[in-house]
Order: C-alpha cells, then sequence, then structure tokens
C-alpha cells in the first residue's frame, strides 16, 4: 500500500468515525462548550476520531448527556462512572467525565481526567485538544495561567502531530 | 378474705416485677432494622468477558433459582450456553428499576448477544440485583441475620400460625382452648406429645432459656405473655419470635431466628427459600436437636413432610405444590455457614470505611442499603485460590497450618472486588488482608528503582549498576551485611537485571544513591501512613506492612501513575431510596509518570525472565503481566504482587506467630496468586509509554542504541533525554549501509 492509498484510507475511516460518534452536547453559556467542545471542534474541522463504542457505554453515555443536558450533573457523573467500570480506558469516557468535573468546578478532578484521557487516548485529533483545553481551563481557576497558556498552546498543536507508531 | 388478701398482696407485686422482668427484655431485644450490604450489580451487555462458571455463581450469590421456564422473577433457566434470565425488580444506587427478562448467548468466554423477551425492548445493557452479602449495624461489632416481618416469606408467617398457633390472632397470649387440647390430648397419650404454648409464650420461653417444667414457670410464662400482648401489639411479636426461636447449635453458639437458620442451613436468605425448605424450618421449632436435619436427617424428612401436610390442610398450599414439595431432598448444606456474613473479611473492610468516611449520625439510621464493590465470583475464586492453594502447599511439604491473605482490586478505580482474609472461606477472626501487618521483603524493591529513574540524570533501565557486598552501620550499632538470595554477588549488571532478579546488594546501592528518606516519602505518597523506619534495612523491605496497603500502593503503579484510594464502598442510600451519600470517583495523577511507566516494563521482565517466570506456566498464558515477588529473611513471608491491565491483586502467605515457613515469594504466594487469575478474564498490560518516553532499539550489555537487526538488539523504553549517546559499531555499519544505498537510489546508480 503505498503512503497517498493509506492517507486516504486513514481520513476516509476518520470520516466515518465521525458520523459514528455521539453529537456534540450544547450547554448555553457554558465554559465547557464556549471553551473546551467549540474551539476543539472547530480546530479539527469536524473529524473526530472515536474508538467503537460498546452498546452498553454508548447507552450509558446518551443517559450522562440527557442528565448533563438537563443540569443534573451529579447523575451525570453517576452514569459515566458506570461507563467506566465498564471500560475503564475509555478515553472518551474520562474525558466528558472532566469535563462534567468542570462544570462542577471541581478543578483538580477536571485536570486529572482530561490527563489520564489524554494519557490513554489517540493524543490527536479532537479528543486531544478538549484534553488540553479541558486542562488549560482547569489551571487557570486554579491561578496557573502560565501552565494554561502552555496547554491551550499544546491543543492546537493536537491537529499537527502525527500520532507515533508503536 | 385472708386468701384474696394474699393473692393481692403477692399478686400484685409479682406481676409487676414479671411486667418489668418481660419488658426489659422484648425492648432490649428490639432491634432497629439493620442496614443491608450488597455486592455490585454484575453489568451485562453484549461483549461483556465472563464465563458460564462465572455466571452461575453470580446468578445463585444474587439468590436466582434455577427453573425450567423462567417465568418469575429472581429465576432462570439455562440450556447449554443460552440463558433465559428473569431479573427482580430492585431499587438501584440510581434509582428503582422494574423486573425484566431477557435472554443472553455466551460465545468464547463472552456475552455474544442479549435480547429482550416476549415483546420487550431489546436491553444495551442490563445489571442483575445485587447480592445481598450481609445484614449489619454499621455502629455496632454485631452480627447477626434479623429480618423484618415485611422480608419474612408469607408462607413462614402463616405456616407457623398454621403449626404453632392458629389462635394468634385473636388471643391475648394464652390460649385456654389449645392448652386444654393439649391437655387431653396428653391425658390420652400418657406422655407429653402435644403444647399448649402460644408462639408469646414460647417467645418468652427463648428469652428466659429454661426448659424446666415446673408449674410455676408455666404460670409465670402465661402471666408474661399476656403481659406482651397488652404492651405491644401482634406484628411486633410475631417479628421479635422470628428473630429470637432457637432453631439449632452451631458448637457453643445457638442458632437463633429464621434468617440466621435459613443461612446456617441452606447458605440462602430467607427470601430466597423454597416451601419444603421453609416448611423444614417451621418443623425445628418442635425440637431443633430431635429434628436436626444435618444428624437426623430421617427424622427431619418426616418432620417436614407432616408441616407440608398441615401446610395443604390448612389451605396454605395445593396438593399440587405439596407433593412436589414433599418429592424435593432435605437440601440442606452439607458444612452450616458461619455467622453473619459469608465474606467477613470485605465486610470488615466495609464497616472500617463506612465509619471512616460516614458521619456517625447518618449510619444510625435504620434500614440503610449499602452499595459495595465486591465481585461474588471473583470472590469465590480469590478463596478457592486461597483454599485449595494452601492445601495444594502442603502436599508439596510446606507447613500444614500455613494462612493466606489476598486483594484483588479493579487498576483504574481501585475498587476492591475480593478480599481474603483466612483459609477458610467464610470464617470471621482474624483477617489477614487489613491486619496482618508483616515485612515485606522484595516487594519494595520497585520503588527503590522507580526513585532511580526518576532521576534522569543518573538513571535508566540500563545504566549499570554494581551487585557486589555491602556493610552498613544500623542505628543500633550492628554491621548490616546483606547478602543475595543465591549468596553470590553479581557484579556490574544493569539496573533492570538487578531488579528483574531482585539482586539485594545492588538494590542496595542504588538505594543509598536515592536515599532512604526519599523512599518513604515515595511510599507514603502512594498513600500509605503506615510508620516505615528511616534504616538501610528498609531499602530490601524490612518495613511492616498489611496486604492491603501493599495493594493500595502498587494501584498507583498499575494504574500508571493515577492513584485512587482503595474503595469498598461505592453508595449509601436510605430505606426510602435517597442517597445518603456517594463515593465518586476521583484520581490524584502522581509526578513522573514516565518513570512509573518504564518500571511497568521493567516488572513485565520479572515475570517473562526472572523470579517470576514460572507464572506464566502457571497460568497457561502468555499475557504480559507485570509482578514483583517477596520474601523476607528466613523464609517467614511469601509475598507476589501482580497486575494485568485490569485487575492488580496482592497475595501473602506465612505463620500467623511468624515463624520460618519455608516459604519463597515464587513457591507460595505466586502459586496462590495464579490460582485466582487462572479463573479471570485477563488482559494484557498496556505498555505505550506516556509523553516524554519512548521506545528505543539498545544494546543493554553495551549500553548503546543499536539496529533491530543487531545481536544483543532489544526495545527498552526511556525517558527523553536519558537514551544512550553512543551507538553499537553494529548500527554505525547499518547507518553507513543505509546511507550507501539511499546515494545510489537517488543517482540510480546498479550495484
Amino acid at each position: 500500500m503505498d503512503v497517498k492509498t493509506r492517507l486516504l484510507g486513514g481520513l476516509i475511516a476518520l470520516l466515518l468515525a465521525a458520523c459514528a460518534g455521539p453529537p456534540p452536547v450544547k450547554v448555553d453559556d457554558d465554559e465547557v462548550d464556549s471553551r473546551v467542545r467549540a474551539p476543539a471542534s472547530e480546530d479539527s474541522a469536524g473529524v473526530q476520531v472515536y474508538s467503537l463504542q460498546n452498546p452498553a457505554v454508548k447507552e450509558l453515555t446518551a443517559q450522562a448527556v440527557v442528565a448533563e443536558r438537563a443540569g443534573e450533573l451529579d447523575k451525570a457523573s453517576g452514569y459515566l462512572e458506570r461507563a467506566l467500570r465498564i471500560e475503564p480506558r475509555d478515553p472518551q469516557l474520562l474525558q466528558h467525565m472532566a469535563e462534567i468535573k468542570l462544570q462542577k468546578a471541581d478543578y483538580q478532578q477536571a485536570l486529572s481526567f482530561a490527563e489520564r484521557s489524554y494519557d490513554i487516548g489517540p493524543r490527536v485529533g479532537e479528543i486531544c485538544s478538549r484534553n488540553w483545553r479541558t486542562i488549560s481551563v482547569a489551571r487557570e481557576h486554579l491561578d496557573d495561567a502560565s501552565g494554561a497558556n502552555d496547554a491551550e498552546a499544546r491543543a492546537t498543536r493536537c491537529m499537527n502531530t502525527r500520532p507515533k507508531r508503536y | 378474705m385472708l386468701l384474696a388478701g394474699l393473692a393481692i398482696g403477692i399478686g400484685v407485686p409479682w406481676t409487676v416485677w414479671l411486667d418489668i422482668q418481660v419488658r426489659d427484655e422484648f425492648e432490649g431485644r428490639i432491634w432497629d432494622v439493620p442496614s443491608r450490604v450488597y455486592a455490585r450489580p454484575l453489568s451485562l451487555y453484549s461483549g461483556k468477558p465472563v464465563s458460564k462458571r462465572s455466571l452461575l455463581l453470580e446468578l445463585k450469590a444474587s439468590g436466582y433459582r434455577e427453573v425450567t421456564n423462567a417465568s418469575v422473577p429472581g429465576s432462570y433457566s439455562v440450556n447449554g450456553n443460552q440463558f433465559d434470565i428473569n431479573r427482580r425488580a430492585f431499587i438501584f444506587e440510581d434509582g428503582s428499576k422494574p423486573a425484566t427478562r431477557f435472554r443472553l448467548q455466551l460465545r468464547s468466554g463472552a456475552i455474544g448477544n442479549l435480547v429482550g423477551v416476549s415483546g420487550s425492548e431489546d436491553p444495551g445493557l442490563v445489571r442483575l440485583d445485587p447480592a445481598e452479602i450481609a445484614s449489619i449495624y454499621p455502629l455496632h461489632d454485631e452480627d447477626r441475620t434479623l429480618v423484618a416481618l415485611k422480608d419474612v416469606p408469607e408462607l413462614l408467617i402463616t405456616g407457623l400460625q398454621a403449626v404453632e398457633d392458629r389462635q394468634f390472632k385473636h388471643h391475648h397470649g394464652v390460649a385456654f382452648r389449645s392448652i386444654a387440647r393439649a391437655f387431653v390430648a396428653n391425658i390420652k397419650a400418657g406422655k407429653a406429645v402435644q403444647g399448649g404454648s402460644t408462639l408469646t409464650q414460647q417467645l418468652v420461653k427463648n428469652y428466659f432459656l429454661n426448659s424446666e417444667r415446673t408449674f410455676v414457670r408455666k404460670a409465670n410464662e402465661a402471666i408474661m405473655a399476656v403481659l406482651l400482648e397488652w404492651h405491644y401489639d401482634k406484628a411486633q411479636i410475631l417479628e421479635a419470635y422470628v428473630n429470637e426461636v432457637y432453631l439449632g447449635q452451631q458448637g457453643k453458639h445457638a442458632i437463633h431466628g429464621f434468617g440466621r437458620a435459613s443461612e446456617f442451613y441452606f447458605d440462602r436468605s430467607l427470601q430466597n427459600l423454597e416451601p419444603q425448605q421453609i416448611a423444614l424450618l417451621v418443623g425445628l421449632v418442635r425440637g431443633a436437636s430431635l429434628y436436626n436435619p444435618r444428624r437426623n436427617p430421617q427424622r427431619a424428612l418426616q418432620r417436614r413432610d407432616q408441616v407440608l401436610e398441615i401446610f395443604e390442610t390448612t389451605g396454605l398450599l395445593t396438593e399440587n405444590e405439596v407433593k412436589t414439595a414433599k418429592s424435593r431432598p432435605l437440601g440442606v448444606t452439607s458444612q452450616p455457614r458461619s455467622g453473619g456474613s459469608r465474606y467477613p473479611a470485605f465486610v470488615d473492610l466495609v464497616r472500617r470505611q463506612l465509619k471512616r468516611d460516614y458521619q456517625a449520625s447518618d449510619l444510625s439510621s435504620e434500614g440503610l442499603k449499602i452499595f459495595t464493590t465486591l465481585a461474588p465470583s471473583e470472590q469465590e475464586y480469590a478463596q478457592q485460590a486461597v483454599s485449595k492453594g494452601l492445601d495444594d502447599l502442603k502436599q508439596r511439604g510446606l507447613p500444614a497450618d500455613l494462612q493466606a491473605a489476598m486483594v484483588l482490586a479493579d487498576v483504574a478505580s481501585g475498587e476492591v472486588r475480593a478480599l481474603v482474609g483466612d483459609r477458610v472461606a467464610g470464617r470471621n477472626g482474624f483477617n489477614r488482608a487489613l491486619d496482618a501487618r508483616r515485612q515485606i521483603g522484595s516487594v519494595i524493591k520497585p520503588l527503590v528503582y522507580l526513585l532511580a529513574l526518576e532521576h534522569v540524570d543518573d538513571y535508566n533501565l540500563i545504566t549499570r549498576v554494581n551487585d557486589e557486598p555491602v556493610s552498613l552501620r544500623q542505628p543500633d550499632g550492628k554491621l548490616w551485611s546483606p547478602e543475595n538470595y543465591d549468596h553470590k554477588s553479581h557484579g556490574e549488571l544493569p539496573l533492570m537485571d538487578a531488579l528483574v532478579h531482585s539482586y539485594n546488594q545492588a538494590t542496595v546501592q542504588v538505594g543509598l544513591n536515592v536515599g532512604v528518606a526519599n523512599l518513604i516519602r515515595k511510599i507514603k505518597q502512594l498513600g500509605i501512613v503506615a510508620e516505615v523506619p528511616a534504616v538501610p534495612s528498609t531499602l530490601l523491605g524490612a518495613v511492616e506492612l498489611t496486604p492491603v496497603e501493599v495493594a493500595q500502593m502498587f494501584q498507583s503503579l498499575a494504574a500508571g501513575g493515577y492513584s485512587v484510594p482503595l474503595r469498598s464502598v461505592t453508595a449509601v442510600l436510605t430505606p426510602q431510596g435517597d442517597l445518603l451519600s456517594r463515593y465518586p470517583l476521583r484520581f490524584m495523577p502522581l509526578e513522573n509518570r514516565e518513570a512509573i511507566a518504564l518500571l511497568n516494563f521493567a516488572l513485565t521482565r520479572v515475570v517473562e525472565e526472572g523470579t517470576a517466570k514460572t507464572l506464566h506456566g502457571l497460568l497457561g498464558s502468555n499475557t504480559v503481566i507485570a509482578g514483583k515477588t517477596g520474601t523476607t529473611n528466613e523464609k517467614r513471608d511469601s509475598w507476589f504482587v501482580g497486575y494485568t491491565r485490569d485487575r492488580v491483586a496482592v497475595s501473602w502467605v506465612g505463620l500467623d506467630d511468624n515463624r520460618p515457613a519455608g516459604v519463597t515469594g515464587s513457591n507460595a504466594a505466586m502459586r496462590v496468586w495464579a490460582g485466582l487469575f487462572r479463573s479471570l478474564p485477563i488482559e494484557g498490560l498496556d505498555l505505550r509509554m506516556p509523553d516524554g518516553a519512548n521506545f528505543v532499539w539498545v544494546d543493554k550489555q553495551q549500553q548503546a542504541l543499536t539496529d533491530p537487526s543487531c545481536p544483543g538488539a532489544e526495545q527498552i523504553p526511556f525517558i527523553e533525554g536519558s537514551e544512550p549517546q553512543r551507538s553499537t559499531k553494529c548500527l554505525q555499519k547499518q547507518d553507513r549501509k543505509n546511507k550507501e544505498s539511499l546515494w545510489r537510489k537517488w543517482f540510480g546508480r546498479k550495484d
């Protein structure tokens, strides 16, 4: 397979995966939406890397999204925790949890979940951007201005960093 | 007149005295409704890895009955690998769920598909209602299996009255008609064949536990029964009776109450008994020793069938139901289950964590529902691994009185899935998993090497270290000269190999460089609060920790540096189903996660080629596992810590009195550990490096970069900037060749 074919294949896979992912959550006047999800989605130009989720995780994620929209953050994190018991290493779940923690103003935990999501996740694409943007917002709230700036800069590099091969 | 005066003068104070006595007794024994402790609910969804054996164990633990048609909630049928399960309605920690029926098919160790039955929607995810693992009073250390009247099966309540006291609803404590009937029957028989005592009288009799048949005692009982009926209503009296009646004996301990008896004879909760089992228990009221089903099975069977006939004549069961019930065996377990929970070690942890994390005022509420993290099937496997493992070690010539403990937790969440504190299942005594404080030996070494790897400028996995004799003066003035297990020194060798082969002398050299004080700081950082002595021998594990503390330290490493406190409780609900409190999942990321990733890699080599290299053989699998053995002086303690991607477990084997036991990490604890993991689905450890660390091809002995095709080439992870600067000659040659061939390619020259 030559390089072009491989790239094209990869792009198609990414686009297909984009269709399979859960819809972005809309929370008005929300920092998570305006400073994490929207810019990350913009960066990635709609291309999202989502791993295939098992139906149970999908169902729980959907319930978490409904709870989050209704402002029931404890409930949402309860659903995500259940999903994490099934797939403890799902970067999307970990990132979603980080965003819930951000909304609950639990910045330390927002940082922890986003960092773990990044460590386990693809370290590229939209989810990477959401990881670093969450880290940036959390650091800002924790009065770490320079750390916040670094993270913000790191987020923009999520799109042009080629994933390493292992 | 005189007689009447005497009757009043003595009778009234006598009655008042009896009243005080019986009320004291009754009030003193009214227990609050106990809190129920539940295991984690098993989540079922397509793709879930679960073996048939595990699923059957989970269903059994949750009190499901196997039937041919699972038409009622709480039952299931199984046909080959196809399960039809009728889940009960249940209030889970996030709300109540109605009963639901579904089918699932197991395919190669996982759930193939999950479909709803009778037109209901296909469930993506179903939770089995969790096993009830204990009834506790969180604030008291009391183990009784008490039941609230509303939880007692209808057949037991009505059946008890049918057999023992048909007038219960109407009498005032004493039923004169029954006494008369019994009197006539006894006269006819020429001996006491029938009792006329009401349930209330029997309750009084149980309180004062005196079987002497005198007129005064009988009269006292009758007066007290009337007094009880005067003060309390029928439901209160019946509830007290159900929890108080004597139903058997286990050594010195009397078995009181139907809840406890149900566990003692059938190893089931009262709610899950079948009609013939209820009949057996009701029959025991007349004579627990006479009809003891373990000692006198034939007599017990006759008595049970007699009770079933009464159930039929009083219309409680139909003729057919009685016929079926009579055809069943006694169903009594061969070994009586000891008091309290089936999982006393785990419930002990639950109690301690509740006391640590909840307000006493919250815990004093009645009837809480406590949701925990226990996985009944995994607990079963862990206990079997310990019990059978120690029997096996005895066969191999190790002491017969060896003891063991085991902790199994989920890597990412820190949820404790199983806890074993004794080689005997269900024995409620010294909980070694939480309380056996023993030297950890070489299990400490990974922390020494972790500290070294954090010093990027000084150490990487292939840095040469010295395994040479070393002598140090301890604070008490004594000279300390540790030796290696094989009594040899191995000279200069790569850091990683010193850990993989667990060389003591090299570890002390490295440890002295990184500092004992830093090691102690690291231990604290990993969640240990116990005191650790600041002496050089700490470097080789002369530190006493409990198995659960060791599990806590290694959870952080197994999770790649995301520490979570090990926990056994996830939520506490009030009886109304309101959430009293939740323990949310919280991570604490540690610094230097790259060094942890390097260490994890080295620990997989311990299993591949080091002190734990027989593990793969014991498991019958080549999955990537990180592990470390530990042995203490004179082979007193044997430890093994190992982790896969999702599970971390610690096992300890030794003697309670700390005598030399002939055990080493690999000959005892590792075998027990393998016994557990043989039954669990294993996912290999993920060795992907975090940012800031990468795998590099090196020649370990030459401490140089090399080419994969060169002899001695190995892929080993390095923290960026700590890679060797030199290249092997082989690599230099390869590089030259590559340059030449590129030159040829660009300029089209042919060889």
